[in-house]
């Protein structure tokens, strides 16, 4: 099920912005926390949950890591713990590493989620609409650097199974390398001729090309663009009026409770989660539908077995 | 109507190498042409001239029209759109990583609007389908799907011609098949004029309206294809083409009646029985006579899979190959015969069992040492074993490393007869000259064990049966050959003892004759259509012979 | 893979760690250390810790700093104070005497840290470099010279007079002016 991943790919691009980009120009460590569950509950519903526990685990020590690493360095801060050797470890600077460990694992998360959701052809559908030949470009460039390797470990069995390059001292084998390398580069040239001629006889290189539509704009990407937009606008007019400022160094101030700035994070928390929220209503609508039918379907004709319904 | 039209065609390239001289021909709306003839005989260079974008550069001379209008004049948008064209290798020709967007790369190319192309495109895959495929990659695909997506994004555009080189040189047997009923399939129920050049005749002889027969460039005759069968053996008796034609044309070819020629195996077998008498041979008694000959290479129980978990690919294979034999492994697209040559070769082990050359582990061998006077193993794809400039730098490489005088390799270009290409590029060659020039380089290793991996692919009939006739010259001097195929006609043609290897396993062995004389489908064309009179009989030249000394009476036949 | 990085973060924590040597200390213990008293043979000197600067240039200061409490009124960090002066101190071991034993906030880089091959102060009472502009930082005078190297080289004499100011213009604004090193 990837209800959110169907959406248009324009509408999930401005999406992704939308969330990173609020929390990264901010030192509001409530906007980092904010962000990183709506990464960490979308990231728990696209993967299995031993994966996702494992990641948890290497991230966990990560972001302890990076939380421990920062006092060592920076030694600003009104609230000194300790002194080591003559420099002051302060709990600002403890609770600031702490903040840019969430920071960091949070804009991890977004990224694998990102990876996840925007599958090449998203991309490069949308690299398409503004730059055609380099879209085209990548690509080809996909499918030729795999079809490189293959040929050159294809050359390479060739022979080492007639013993040659594969025995002797590095400098042989790097050599027998090198030799297999330019044999299949030139291999590969051969075959770009070829390419370039089929290009040519499917009429590339004619005016005024156009593009598939692999995605098309659905009502559904119309509200979910819609949502992203009140929401995002909410946190940038908010953040823009000063009211989700917060420092660190030398002293910190208080996360702010103005009501002003509780609706930022309300915004904010309703935009990060949104993924969330999505695939998980996807999921349970998924989940009514099938109850339905197999309520109707030993309600209504019990003597044929087998699926009536086909999804 | 016509649709493509050759006035006195001829066309020399730039260093003088005159491909095509003096072709006339009309090629009407809605015809299958088939184009045949020897490797070099300029059928390629024809098929590209008809398709603007990928004429050669060179002297041409003659008009070709189509639809009426001269091909130089042809709108570029009307010659990328309307004169579709499919060629050899699907890998070459693929454009970009995913299967919808190379359908939609034409029609793109073309302009085309969003709509306009989502149902052309929608369209096509769905006649094809393509639905479970639309949205993979390229390279999940398999070669026979690859080379079928190539022709849906031809046909998306919604050519008037469509034009295949040679388009399932790169197959193996059943995706041939699949893709030649595509193709047969368009032209009849959509009426798609169809150019298309082949060296497997067998399947597309029957499907065409005419054949055309080039040879040397020159147009040798344009007829249908029982004509053509018929006149061919009047004309030009010994010419080599007829080794490519269908096991039918080649049978009614060798004997002397005045009847149709048959086209199919159907047909042939209708043939044989209306002028043949059976000839119930004896039923030779189960080849028992123990072969006396040293086992040379040996498999014991080896299994094998690529990672731990992975299914296996070899499910204790047992075989044993003794010195002298032709052994040939034969077996499915993907069922695990080049893995058993790797194993059997020593670049792969196996993970139970063992794999002995000449008694000995594999492994045991000092490094390289396996290679030498010893084992070879000739890849499926000749081109991988180039590696320099010339044929005769890359032989060279191997005389050094054997301290063998320069005159060896003199000798060995004599034997294979590619004297002719040692000083050129090993890529300028066609199929079949890459493939011996290979075997030279493997050869001057001096093995006592050669392996060969489809060693047929993408060459042309002429070039496969000289390539048994090395195989049976170098037995006679006493090298050892295992060869894994899908070729059944080659297998029966060269190995003198062959296995059925499937789901693992090697399942059955054999002498040819017995071998595919119990195998019901997985024989060859000549066997399934003489086997109702002579059961042993497995090649085109066995059958022929047996006919001629069972003819009918003349009133039988009559009657 | 995830190992190696954790493992590599791990190693680089622990070289930082020994390089650095590690002396841990607690508040109370580091501050007492250094109480000395004045006797009339002891050679003294004379600090002062200044932000004036930071006055006329309040727009231009981190809005986190904007108070009271990190700038003084009247821009004075430390008064005027005598020192015991131990032979060899520099200007550095004055000042890191001076803000200990007066509980003044205080961040250096080590002389092996930076390519002046001297101590570099970053920042006094939580005013850093680069917090009240881009040309902010600290800056020292001797008897009310700019000395041009760094302050852990500058060796001081019986009864000089250290001032460390806090510029916000690369020194001009406080009768100084010397583009490169500060201090």
């Amino acid at each position: 099920m990837d209800t959110f991943a169907s959406y248009h790919p324009a509408a999930l691009l401005g999406y992704f912005m939308a969330v990173l980009l609020p929390a990264m120009f901010s030192a509001n460590p409530a906007l980092h926390l904010l962000v990183l569950l709506g990464g960490l509950a979308f990231w728990a519903l696209l993967v299995p949950g031993r994966t996702f526990a494992g990641d948890l685990a290497f991230y966990t020590l990560l972001s302890l890591m990076i939380a421990v690493t920062n006092p060592l360095f920076s030694h600003n801060g009104v609230t000194p713990l300790f002194f080591l050797n003559g420099n002051p470890v302060t709990l600002e600077a403890v609770w600031y590493g702490v903040d840019m460990a969430v920071m960091l694992v949070a804009v991890l998360y977004w990224c694998k989620c990102f990876h996840r959701v925007m599958s090449d052809d998203k991309l490069l559908f949308l690299l398409a609409g503004t730059a055609s030949s380099l879209s085209l470009l990548i690509s080809s460039a996909i499918r030729f650097v795999p079809e490189l390797k293959e040929r050159i470990a294809r050359v390479h069995q060739a022979q080492k199974a007639m013993g040659l390059y594969s025995s002797g001292s590095y400098v042989d084998r790097l050599l027998g390398g090198l030799r297999v390398f330019s044999a299949v580069l030139s291999w590969s040239l051969e075959c770009a001729v070829e390419t370039g001629q089929a290009m040519k006889g499917r009429g590339y290189g004619l005016k005024g090309r156009s593009h598939y539509a692999l995605f098309r704009l659905r009502p559904r990407d119309g509200w979910f663009a819609a949502v992203t937009l009140c929401m995002a606008a909410a946190v940038v007019t908010v953040m823009a009026r000063g009211a989700l400022t917060h420092d660190f160094y030398p002293k910190m101030t208080g996360l702010s409770a103005a009501p002003e700035a509780l609706l930022g994070y309300a915004a904010y928390g309703v935009l990060a989660a949104l993924p969330f929220l999505l695939e998980a209503a996807g999921r349970c609508r998924w989940h009514l539908l099938l109850r339905r039918c197999a309520r109707q379907d030993t309600g209504g004709e019990p003597g044929k077995d087998g699926v009536r319904w086909t999804y | 109507m016509d649709v493509l039209e050759l006035e006195h065609v001829s066309f020399a390239y730039p260093g003088g190498q005159q491909a095509l001289e003096d072709i006339s021909l009309q090629i009407r709306q809605g015809e299958f042409l088939v184009v045949c003839g020897q490797s070099g005989c300029g059928k390629t260079t024809l098929l590209k001239m008809l398709k603007p974008e990928l004429t050669p550069h060179g002297q041409r001379q003659g008009v070709i029209r189509f639809a009426g209008q001269p091909l130089e004049a042809l709108p570029p948008r009307v010659s990328a759109g309307e004169i579709g064209f499919v060629g050899q290798n699907p890998n070459t020709q693929t454009l970009t990583h995913k299967v919808w967007h190379e359908l939609a790369f034409g029609l793109e190319s073309l302009g085309c609007p969003s709509d306009v192309m989502r149902r052309q495109v929608a369209e096509t895959a769905s006649f094809f389908g393509m639905q479970t495929w639309f949205r993979r990659e390229v390279k999940e695909l398999s070669g026979g799907q690859k080379q079928l997506l190539q022709l849906a994004s031809v046909l998306v555009m919604r050519p008037r011609v469509l034009i295949l080189d040679e388009p399932t040189a790169q197959l193996g047997p059943i995706a041939a098949s699949e893709f030649l009923a595509s193709v047969y399939k368009l032209n009849r129920e959509l009426g798609l004029t169809v150019i298309l050049t082949e060296h497997r005749l067998e399947e597309v002889f029957p499907m065409a309206d005419r054949v055309l027969m080039l040879d040397h460039g020159r147009k040798l005759l344009l007829e249908a294809p029982a004509e053509a069968g018929r006149r061919l053996r009047s004309t030009a008796p010994d010419h080599p083409m007829l080794a490519a034609l269908p096991s039918a044309v080649r049978i009614y070819q060798e004997l002397d009646t005045a009847d149709v020629c048959p086209l199919t195996v159907k047909e042939g077998k209708e043939f044989l029985s209306r002028h043949f008498l059976p000839y119930g041979e004896p039923e030779a008694p189960a080849q028992s006579i123990t072969d006396e000959r040293p086992v040379i290479l040996e498999a014991k129980e080896a299994w094998f899979r690529y990672q731990r978990d992975l299914p296996d690919v070899l499910r204790g294979v047992s075989l044993q190959v003794r010195q002298g034999e032709i052994f040939a492994i034969l077996g499915g697209n993907g069922s695990g015969k080049t893995t058993l040559l790797h194993l059997l070769a020593g670049p792969r082990e196996p993970y139970r069992g063992k794999v002995l050359v000449e008694g000995q582990k594999t492994r045991s061998f000092a490094k390289g040492s396996l290679y030498r006077r010893r084992l070879a193993l000739l890849p499926q794809d000749p081109q991988t074993v180039f590696l320099k400039k010339t044929v005769r730098e890359d032989l060279r490489e191997i005389t050094r490393l054997m301290g063998t005088p320069e005159s060896e390799l003199e000798a060995m270009a004599e034997k294979l007869g590619i004297h002719g290409l040692l000083d050129r590029h090993p890529y300028d060659l066609s199929g079949g000259e890459q493939q011996k020039a290979a075997l030279a380089k493997v050869l001057l290793l001096q093995p006592r064990i050669l392996l060969l991996d489809e060693p047929t692919k993408g060459i042309d009939p002429g070039a496969k049966e000289q390539l048994a006739r090395i195989l049976l010259e170098l037995q006679q001097e006493g090298l050892t050959t295992v060869l894994v195929t899908h070729d059944v006609e080659f297998a029966a043609l060269s190995a003198s003892r062959c296995a059925l290897f499937f789901d693992g396993e090697v399942v059955s062995q054999d002498a040819p004759a017995a071998f595919f004389a119990q195998n019901h489908f997985y024989t060859t064309a000549a066997s399934r259509m003489a086997r109702h009179l002579y059961p042993q009989a497995v090649t085109c030249h066995q059958v022929s012979q047996l006919c001629r000394s069972h003819p009918k009476k003349r009133e039988e036949a009559t009657a | 893979m995830k190992k190696d990085i954790l493992a590599v973060c791990f190693v680089v924590l622990l070289i930082a760690v020994l390089l650095g040597g590690t002396e841990i200390q607690s508040v109370e213990e580091y501050y007492r250390t250094h109480a000395e008293e004045i006797t009339p043979q002891s050679e003294t000197v004379r600090i002062s810790i200044r932000c004036d600067t930071i006055l006329d240039n309040w727009d231009d200061l981190t809005p986190a700093l904007q108070s009271e409490e990190f700038v003084p009124q009247d821009g004075v960090i430390l008064p005027e104070t005598e020192l015991v002066l131990h032979e060899g101190d520099t200007v550095f071991d004055v000042l890191e005497r001076a803000v200990r034993s007066n509980r003044i906030q205080m961040e250096y880089q080590g002389a092996d840290e930076n390519s002046f091959g001297s101590v570099y102060v970053q920042g006094i009472h939580y005013l850093y470099e680069f917090s009240c502009g881009p040309l902010s930082g600290w800056m020292y005078r001797v008897n009310g010279e700019f000395p041009n190297y760094g302050c852990s080289k500058y060796v001081l004499a019986d009864g000089d007079v250290v001032e460390w100011v806090y510029t916000c213009d690369l020194g001009k604004d406080v009768g100084g002016g010397w583009l490169g090193g500060r201090q």
